[in-house]
């Protein structure tokens, strides 16, 4: 009933949204408020329908009605109320509705406060995204072809009709949901997807503009327009690329903050394509030049989002990211709303680009319009690395079959370069920005930024000793960058703070280069014996049993409790304890271990957590997850989880023995179990002796022959052990005969050694590990029974990061930046209509720049003394 | 032709060869464990899924996890991870390692874990229990 309700409120959306654009369409071409204003209705009425749909999508979910396709699929009854409401966009239906109602806040910010000028036209190309964005989700029913898109609101029933459950019970409902997958349990999910969709949802905004202003043929005015909603996308996806990356390093163990993913470039690209559009928008606004680059760019930026959103989401991924979706029947909806966005873009400008201002004469080189332009292609070449890599799917095949993503490394050597020039090229062109250069007085300029930046990277590169000239030349390529912007800052705030936004962002940005060369020094943290192996590993002094090199160095350390070891020369790091505390998740572990700086003294306490992922796991075979701590200091961080422990090994035995009919599936196959497992003791028996053993004797009486019958399949001979163990303080014995059982596939012979339990002792166990025939000994492994208490271990992962404090940093100030420009594009824009509607509008090619005094009358006073 | 423009041309043109070529170095090919062992280099991606009939476990000694994979093609092998067992491990519907083959060892540097579900679960419910 609520299902028809959701799935008629979005098929009337999408409907509304198709007539919305139409009218939208008479609008800019015909004129007229009449057309415009039912087309504003229609779009409020589309926001309504999908209001409305998502309220109900929402109330089915915290009413938890499974029969629902999509919250079977990502809720379960005993999620929290937080992450039931995210859940509403956890999948990929949910997540587009997202989109829509964000680009629905963005369109009812156009339709106040955009001028009448560009209105209608700008809503044209809004309303068309989102018909696009809502045929997704909408499931409109089209005769004789089925529904249009995945709605949320199918029913299980109409998602499987073939399963055996629904054939025989069509009104079936399950009791409980799949649940959220556990890894998106974590705050960081209320925040970091509105964010970036709001992000996607502004990035229309240029689009719209860029096409709307080839349209109407009004070239110029659309940048004042759009700058302030550029900025404020290109805010939006920095703030989310941030929550996405702090979130994958402080909780998710993904090693780090980035790993050039699929989905991170996703978000990247249109980021820097974004960053390039703002450049070029600037010069068109100072120089009324490269008006074409600011369309392109405008258009670029809004494309590769969608470029994105159809590489993530059709499922061509597939292979090459951890994390893309998979392909929900969309591709064809997503590869049509690509191409169609592109083709207007490309259409329109191919259409009007003769029409497009030229500059009368060409720029200088040392001009900030030069550099500034010569900044912004840099961006987009560096954008087009990303694209080509990331699309290797599709463009590897032009020269492998079957291609796989490139190395990382790839991207980090493009990169690398590009970073340098461009930080060089801010500081240069920051000063032709603010004063009138020449050669001579420019160099004269940069001397203190040079001098500065020499001393403080040839100090750093003895102090870390830095061995890698790339490296050297990108770090003074940074300092440079912070000490030019610097300057520049220091003199603009004394003047006109307001205007700082566009220095700060480089300042962040530079600190941001800086910072990510602090990956290059990622280091884990080992003891001096795990150290020395590796520095011979390195060496390629190691070989395994096979006669092969190793090359892999060992990035952990075992550490016992309450057995204090030194880890990076520098730590004393003691394993305290671990206990069950279930805080966020069933069977969450915490561990608490101990770092002494014994160059300090100082101590701190670390308290990395260990949870099985129930909700994403068969019970035969549940997966454990571990979410680490993190120390940060100004200068490097400390990294580091359990990625073992005795803990969660007897936790998995006991699992598995509360689910005995998975208890033959891993751990009891293979010889190599046995081998490792450290808590076990072993002890050989002659036939017809005992021996003594932690306070039991053990006899070994003779072999039983297990009979062919009761033999697993696959097995080739089967015997027991015949044993007698004697409790030596009370005279209390048992009986106790452990299998030992030979069995074969197609090309090895392995044994099976089941466990059995000791009757008398909690966890402890007995296994028949070995035949000796030749001295008619047997070889049995105890666990419980050795004397000894068991061995409390952990694994330690711990690493050394350098720099992350610092990458932070540059994005934050990134981000203040961003904001500070916002708000004076924003108040100049809202000048400039003050203006307009006083004085007129101003000349029909917006010449209104070119030369400094008469822009001197908006702008406020220009130049600064650099 | 004006100068500028002439150097802008050959620019394009030596940056698009770069990155060309060094993008086709970059990449290389799925394969499986039988066309792995013919290939050099410690670049090799071999996509399959879990053998899960057979022992998987870390090692304490050697300090790395070991398992069986089976390839597109069948081929089981052992794999050897020198890290702990990743994340996801027994849910992934498809494993990526990446590595080189010794003998019928496959010594992994790296190891992809594919799941349908970190961000979107569109795997069959199991709705036989029910």
């Amino acid at each position: 009933m609520i299902g028809t309700l959701g799935h008629a409120a979005l098929s009337l959306a999408f409907v509304s949204a198709i007539f919305a654009t139409w009218f939208y369409y008479r609008a800019a071409q015909q004129g007229g408020e009449k057309n415009e204003a039912i087309a504003n209705a229609l779009f409020f009425l589309k926001g309504a329908f999908t209001l409305f749909a998502s309220g109900l999508l929402v109330y089915l979910i915290f009413s938890h009605q499974f029969q629902y396709y999509y919250v079977y699929n990502y809720t379960s009854s005993d999620l929290q109320n937080v992450y039931l409401w995210a859940a509403f966009y956890s999948g990929q239906e949910g997540s587009l509705l997202l989109w829509i109602l964000s680009s629905f806040l963005v369109g009812l910010a156009i339709i106040k406060w955009t001028s009448p000028i560009y209105r209608a036209p700008v809503m044209m190309f809004m309303g068309l995204t989102q018909v696009f964005l809502l045929s997704m989700v909408s499931g409109f029913p089209i005769p004789g072809w089925g529904d249009l898109g995945a709605s949320p609101f199918r029913t299980l029933a109409s998602e499987m009709p073939d399963a055996p459950v629904f054939q025989q019970n069509p009104d079936f409902v399950p009791a409980e949901g799949s649940g959220l997958n556990d890894l998106l349990r974590s705050p960081w999910i209320i925040i970091h997807p509105p964010v970036i969709f709001l992000g996607f949802a502004m990035m229309t905004v240029p689009y719209a503009f860029a096409l709307a202003s080839l349209w109407k043929r009004k070239y110029h005015e659309w940048i004042h327009a759009a700058l302030p909603w550029t900025l404020g996308a290109n805010l939006c996806l920095l703030t989310a690329i941030f929550l996405g990356g702090y979130w994958a390093y402080v909780t998710l163990s993904f090693g780090g903050y980035w790993a050039w993913d699929p989905v991170e470039n996703a978000s990247l690209v249109p980021w820097i394509f974004g960053m390039a559009g703002i450049h070029a928008m600037l010069i068109q606004k100072k120089h009324a030049s490269s008006h074409k680059a600011s369309i392109i760019f405008a258009i670029l930026a809004y494309v590769t989002i969608v470029y994105q959103t159809f590489l993530t989401r059709s499922g061509i991924l597939g292979d090459s990211s951890v994390h893309s979706f998979v392909d929900l029947g969309l591709y064809n909806h997503l590869l049509l709303f690509m191409l169609v966005t592109a083709a207007i873009g490309v259409g329109m400008l191919i259409y009007r680009y003769r029409e497009l201002p030229e500059p009368k004469k060409e720029s200088p080189v040392l001009s900030r319009e030069f550099m500034m332009f010569s900044g912004a292609m840099i961006l987009f070449l560096v954008g087009l690395v990303i694209i080509l890599g990331t699309s290797s799917p599709v463009l590897g095949r032009l020269f492998v079959d079957n291609p796989t993503p490139p190395d990382q490394q790839f991207y980090n050597n493009w990169t690398l370069p590009f970073g340098i020039l461009i930080g060089l090229m801010t500081v240069v062109t920051q000063y032709l920005w603010w004063k009138r250069h020449d050669a001579e007085s420019l160099a004269s300029a940069l001397i203190a930024p040079t001098l500065g930046a020499s001393v403080i990277t040839i100090a750093a590169v003895m102090l870390v000793n830095m061995n890698n000239l790339a490296y050297m030349i990108y770090l003074f390529a940074g300092v440079f960058a912070v000490i030019g912007n610097g300057i520049v800052m220091i003199k603009l705030g004394r003047r006109n703070p307001r205007r700082a936004g566009g220095t700060i962002t480089h300042i962040g940005f530079a600190i941001l280069m800086i910072g990510f060369l602090g990956a290059a020094f990622d280091r884990p943290m080992v003891d001096s014996q795990t150290r020395e192996y590796n520095r011979a590993v390195a060496a390629g002094q190691v070989t395994d049993d096979d006669g092969f090199r190793v090359n892999q160095p060992i990035e952990f350390v075992e550490i016992e409790k309450d057995r204090p070891k030194l880890i990076d020369g520098r730590y004393m790091v003691t394993f305290k304890s671990a206990e069950i505390t279930e805080d966020n998740r069933p069977g969450e572990q915490e561990y608490e271990v101990q770092f002494e700086d014994v160059e300090s003294g100082r101590t701190f306490v670390m308290r990395p957590t260990v949870y099985p992922m129930l909700s994403n796991s068969s019970p035969g075979a549940v997966e454990w997850t571990v979410d680490p701590d993190v120390r940060t200091g100004w200068f490097r961080d400390i990294f580091m989880y359990v990625a073992g422990s005795s803990l969660v090994d007897r936790e998995i035995a006991r699992m598995e023995r509360e689910n005995p009919s998975q208890f033959q599936s891993v751990d009891q196959l293979g010889p190599q179990m046995a081998d490792h497992d450290p808590d076990e003791t072993k002890t050989r028996v002659r036939r017809g002796s005992t021996i003594d053993m932690g306070g039991y004797s053990i006899s070994f009486r003779n072999f039983i022959y297990i009979d062919e019958a009761e033999l697993p399949e696959g097995s080739i001979i089967g015997v027991k052990a015949d044993l007698e163990i004697t409790d030596s303080a009370s005279g209390e014995s048992w009986e106790l005969q452990p299998r030992y059982i030979l069995a074969s596939d197609d090309d090895a012979q392995y044994a099976i050694n089941p466990a059995e339990e000791l009757p008398f002792m909690d966890e402890g166990m007995v296994r028949f590990t070995e035949i000796h025939p030749d001295s008619d000994e047997i070889e049995l492994a105890f666990r419980g029974i050795d004397g000894e208490p068991e061995r409390e271990w952990i694994l330690l992962a711990a690493e050394h990061k350098p720099m992350i404090s610092v990458v932070w940093l540059g994005t934050f100030l990134l981000m203040f930046g961003f904001s500070v420009a916002i708000i004076y594009r924003w108040a100049d824009q809202k000048k400039r209509e003050k203006h307009e509607n006083e004085f007129g509008p101003p000349s029909e090619n917006g010449n209104d720049t070119d030369d400094l005094s008469s822009k001197n009358k908006i702008e406020g006073k220009d130049e600064v003394p650099v | 032709m004006r100068p500028r423009l002439l150097f802008g041309i050959i620019g394009i043109i030596a940056f698009t060869t770069l990155v060309m070529i060094n993008f086709s170095q970059s990449i290389s090919s799925y394969v499986d464990f039988e066309q792995a062992a013919t290939l050099s280099g410690d670049n090799i991606h071999v996509v399959g899924t879990w053998d899960n009939s057979r022992p998987a476990q870390f090692s304490n000694e050697t300090m790395t996890f070991s398992f069986y994979m089976k390839d597109e093609a069948g081929n089981s092998r052992r794999v050897t991870y020198p890290r702990p067992k990743p994340n996801n491990f027994e849910q992934a519907d498809q494993i990526v390692v990446i590595g080189e083959m010794r003998g019928e060892t496959f010594v992994s540097r790296d190891m992809l874990v594919k799941c349908p579900s970190k961000y979107n679960d569109a795997t069959t419910p199991d709705l036989s229990g029910m």
